[in-house]
């Protein structure tokens, strides 16, 4: 599977959030486009943009076209790309299907992209507690789980009860709004949360407990399975995650799921039209999704509840019953939800550690490519102020190393980024702080180092790599509460140093604990798809593709691994 | 005018808000998917017969729409020797297609002041009008039976008859404005919860529902006054403006905060403010009530009135028959309307397992366009803070 298509489903929300309150500052501003209407591939045929977790839903295209004759076709897309595609009238499809609608709604240029909309079936965000753990909690009663709030479940992450999986709180709908849940829990009050409100030190007890980082829901399901119990003992996301994972068999033991109570919020589905001209069509398919066979058949197979009054009473046995799901308000407070992404980035979250393993290879001087990665560098170093710049920069606490190889490993040279000068975890409000000096300084060093790379001679890639787990696993005995991993990029084959089997030898003779250092490796020019996902096998992490997708864009993506 | 004309003068006034905007954002699902404009007209056409069809055209509001598309309302009109070519169109547009020589046969529109819009442009243009108003809804709040208990124990509701709950405005509008949570009531244990009392809405910058919540808002933090001068409205309106605000983000679309209530629940929407005909056209499509749901009148509540402006001669045969054809009439309550006979209407609700309050007494009118224009732009100012 392509890393491109495994996107979160529903980081767009938090793309949108940000980038309606800020400019783009290094992508050229596109011209306004007025009443663009998407020209669908063929006439008969009705394309969605879909994100990608509804891949469950792909067999509706055969459902619907047998019901309906219209010819159904999914188009599947990373949620930021696909929000900023409706947003911008670049969707090229007649309709959009994502898990939550509220930021792109909210915004007039998105809402008047959408020419009618259907809630199509319901999740809620939820925690998922390994059954042993929630017994310890005293949550396996169900009176006592029915009252459980965010606010106590981040004083359980805070002294160590809860490990939680979770998707990025800056990149996705179910992260974000775990964190709105422990303000609001916290603050005491669902309507009206102002960054005011903001209790920082239940934001930073909350992120105590946040130990398996991800943006992605599959990624996440995978890693849990495995570090279940042993790194992580609950699992935040939606509903129908949680209840396929106790479904699968695949668990070490079922999970006990907690509804926040007064702190549920639920993605609720809604299928948009963007081409007035497919109204028809439209209404065909919505009729048919919201009909007993489509609901039915959703409920079923995929866990999320359906919308249809009498198919939910049918199958009300698939859910759980006993809570009323109180549900938290959506805060439109911009200030609110980018003060709580920026303090989360540069305060709040573990801060990252990590060595860029470089490929400055002599191929590394074709076709631009040498250009691409300083770009992708320096792009992590700039100002982006938009929300997918934001996302991508070096944030405040964190170390980088640079470790270029070509024939050979090179010197690793080393950044830090100074820490905000006000003390975290205290008092509260936010207030989004400019770059100090020294980080803007900082900053300035990484763009210079990449604008300094000069290319030649062959890839000894794995050298580099065993090098930098090493280095990590070192720095990491030095100083645990960083969040460590390796982002190692390469254009073509290993043709000197260590061989694959060399290097799963010598990686197997490292210390057990190198295990929690994922690596990301970034597949470019001709690089050995296969090789690399091999690797990562190995070491854990996984593979990202940037062959098509711009190198910028693949660094981006895996910031919200890191 | 004496206050009783003004009512009826300004009831629906604020349908004309935002009909435009919802314009393609409505009908959703609410219709058979195949109907398009285009059916009703050749239909009547290829009736024979001894009643000669006149193709007649009009502009209608999206209220009405589904009405219109209704193969059984295309026979009963061909039966009576119409055949109609109908394009939808906001009605706070209808006016501006009043123009000599080419204004409609008629307009049917959302509302009083719309319509009346629409005669004072006839007037204009000299073109003689005359007016009839076949349907209406009451604006409602879609409740569930552990709320309306709630509010009764605190002494602002009352189970008028078996199902069917009636809130006093005032005091509920107090409550709300005096940022009371759901815990801090009397007999709160089925609801004990942080959050605010609050109806939700939809966006009252975009929806004409949403506006008539402010106008009976407004209505009660004004003393049980109409809104009639501008230092008043914008004192009510920014009084008034937390019930819009603190409820965070709405649904932009007509049927937004209805969508809610029906699928997601008393969690999220404890109180929804609707037209009648929504949830009363959702029950009779056997879409599924789900046990609890009740219906709760505001007291005083407000009518949306759908009116039809004829302005020739033969849409005054149209309107005439649209208000006295008992077929005709009975058809619009299969979408949710009530009709002049309320014995019929209460009868076929009652089918449906929905109570619903036989005869409104306590009705007010909205204020005048200009006050609601007043008041929605302090709301909205408040709300972009």
């Amino acid at each position: 599977m392509q890393a491109r298509q495994q996107h979160n489903m529903t980081r767009w929300a938090l793309v949108l959030l940000v980038t309606l309150g800020l400019v783009a500052c290094n992508k050229p501003t596109e011209p306004a486009k007025t009443a663009s209407t998407p020209v669908a591939a063929a006439v008969d045929t009705f394309t969605v943009l879909a994100t990608s977790d509804l891949k469950d839903a792909q067999p509706l295209e055969k459902m619907v076209e047998d019901a309906t004759g219209v010819k159904l076709r999914f188009k599947y897309g990373g949620t930021m790309e696909s929000t900023e595609a409706v947003q911008t009238g670049q969707a090229k499809a007649d309709a959009a299907w994502f898990a939550n609608a509220k930021y792109l709604l909210s915004d007039p240029q998105g809402q008047a992209r959408v020419k009618l909309q259907e809630k199509i079936m319901l999740s809620p965000v939820v925690v998922g507690v390994s059954e042993s753990q929630a017994q310890v909690l005293g949550w396996d009663k169900p009176e006592v789980a029915r009252k459980v709030t965010w606010n106590a479940i981040a004083k359980a992450a805070q002294s160590g009860q809860l490990k939680y999986a979770l998707s990025n709180p800056a990149t996705s709908n179910q992260g974000f709004m775990a964190l709105m849940g422990v303000v609001a829990s916290a603050a005491q009050k669902s309507e009206a949360l102002t960054a005011a409100d903001v209790d920082r030190a239940a934001i930073a007890g909350f992120i105590k407990g946040y130990k398996l980082v991800g943006d992605n829901s599959s990624y996440l399901s995978e890693k849990f399975i495995e570090q279940q119990n042993t790194r992580v003992n609950a699992f935040i996301n939606y509903e129908s995650w949680l209840l396929s994972l106790n479904q699968s068999g695949k668990l070490k033991e079922k999970l006990t799921l907690i509804y926040p109570f007064e702190g549920v919020a639920t993605a609720d589905y809604p299928l948009m039209l963007l081409d007035d001209a497919k109204r028809e069509q439209y209404q065909k398919v919505v009729a048919y999704l919201k009909g007993d066979a489509a609901q039915t058949w959703l409920a079923k197979t995929t866990l999320r509840r359906p919308v249809n009054a009498e198919v939910a009473k049918a199958q009300a046995s698939l859910f759980p019953q006993d809570s009323m799901l109180v549900e938290l308000p959506f805060s439109t407070d911009r200030a609110l939800a980018d003060g709580l992404i920026n303090a989360y980035l540069n305060e709040f979250r573990t801060p990252i550690a990590s060595t860029f393993v470089l490929d400055v290879s002599g191929s590394m001087n074709q076709g631009g490519r040498r250009q691409q990665l300083v770009e992708a560098l320096q792009y992590i170093a700039g100002d982006d102020a938009s929300l997918t710049g934001r996302i991508a920069r070096l944030t405040s606490r964190e170390k980088v190393w640079m470790l270029p190889f070509s024939e050979q490993v090179y010197a690793s040279t080393y950044f830090q980024l100074p820490g905000l000068s006000k003390s975290a975890a205290t008092g509260k409000g936010l207030a989004i702080q400019a770059d100090s000096e020294g980080k803007q300084n900082v900053l300035g060093q990484v763009r210079d180092y990449a604008e300094n790379l000069r290319m030649n001679g062959g890839t000894a890639l794995y050298d580099a790599v065993l090098q930098a787990l090493v280095n990590m696993n070192e720095e990491r005995q030095k100083n645990p509460n960083y969040q460590y991993s390796v982002v190692a990029f390469t254009d073509g084959e290993v043709n000197k140093g260590r061989d694959m089997a060399q290097f799963k030898a010598a990686y197997a003779a490292l210390p057990e604990d190198v295990r929690a250092i994922p690596v990301f490796m970034v597949l470019f020019g001709e690089a050995n798809e296969a090789a690399l996902k091999d690797l990562v096998a190995t070491t854990g992490g996984r593979v990202f593709d940037a062959r098509k997708a711009s190198l910028y864009s693949v660094f981006k993506d895996i910031r919200a691994y890191q | 005018m004496n206050k009783a004309g003004k009512a009826i003068v300004t009831v629906g006034l604020l349908a004309i808000f935002g009909a435009a905007a919802y314009f393609s954002l409505y009908k959703t699902g609410r219709q058979p998917a195949s109907d398009t404009g285009n059916v009703l007209s050749g239909l009547a056409g290829k009736l024979t017969g001894a009643v000669p069809v006149e193709e007649i055209s009009g502009l209608i509001a999206l209220d009405v729409e589904p009405y219109f598309q209704d193969p059984r309302v295309q026979k009963a009109l061909a039966a009576n020797g119409f055949k109609l070519n109908v394009q939808r169109i906001g009605s706070r547009d209808m006016a501006a297609r009043v123009i000599p020589g080419q204004t409609p046969d008629f307009f049917y529109s959302s509302g009083v002041v719309a319509a009346n819009q629409i005669g004072d442009a006839a007037k204009k243009a000299n073109i003689a009008t005359t007016v009839y108003s076949p349907i209406y809804t009451p604006m409602v709040i879609a409740s569930w039976v552990p709320i309306a208990q709630i509010l009764a124990a605190n002494g602002m509701a009352t189970e008028a008859s078996p199902g069917v709950w009636h809130a006093d405005l005032a005091k509920l509008t107090q409550l709300m404005l005096d940022k009371k949570r759901w815990k801090d009531l009397k007999g709160a244990g089925a609801y004990e919860v942080n959050k605010s009392v609050l109806v939700s809405t939809t966006d009252v910058r975009k929806s004409n529902s949403a506006a008539m919540y402010l106008a009976l808002t407004s209505y009660a933090f004004n003393g049980g006054e109409v809104v009639t001068d501008r230092d008043t409205a914008q004192k009510s309106a920014k009084a008034v403006a937390g019930l819009f605000k603190r409820q965070g983000y709405q649904e932009n679309y007509v049927n937004g905060n209805f969508d809610d209530y029906v699928s997601i629940g008393i969690g999220k929407t404890p109180m929804a403010f609707i037209y009648e005909n929504q949830i009363v056209s959702y029950a009779m499509a056997k879409k599924g009530l789900s046990p609890g749901m009740v219906l709760v009148y505001p007291q005083p509540t407000l009518f949306n009135k759908v009116v039809f402006v004829a302005a020739s001669a033969r849409a005054k045969k149209l309107g005439e028959l649209l208000s006295t054809n008992t077929e005709l009439q009975q058809l619009a309550v299969d979408f949710g309307f009530r009709i002049a006979d309320s014995a019929y209407f209460v009868q076929a609700a009652k089918a449906t397992n929905l109570a619903v309050e036989e005869r409104l007494t306590q009705v007010i009118d909205p204020p005048s366009f200009d006050m609601m224009a007043e008041m929605i732009d302090v709301i909205a100012r408040e709300m972009a803070q």
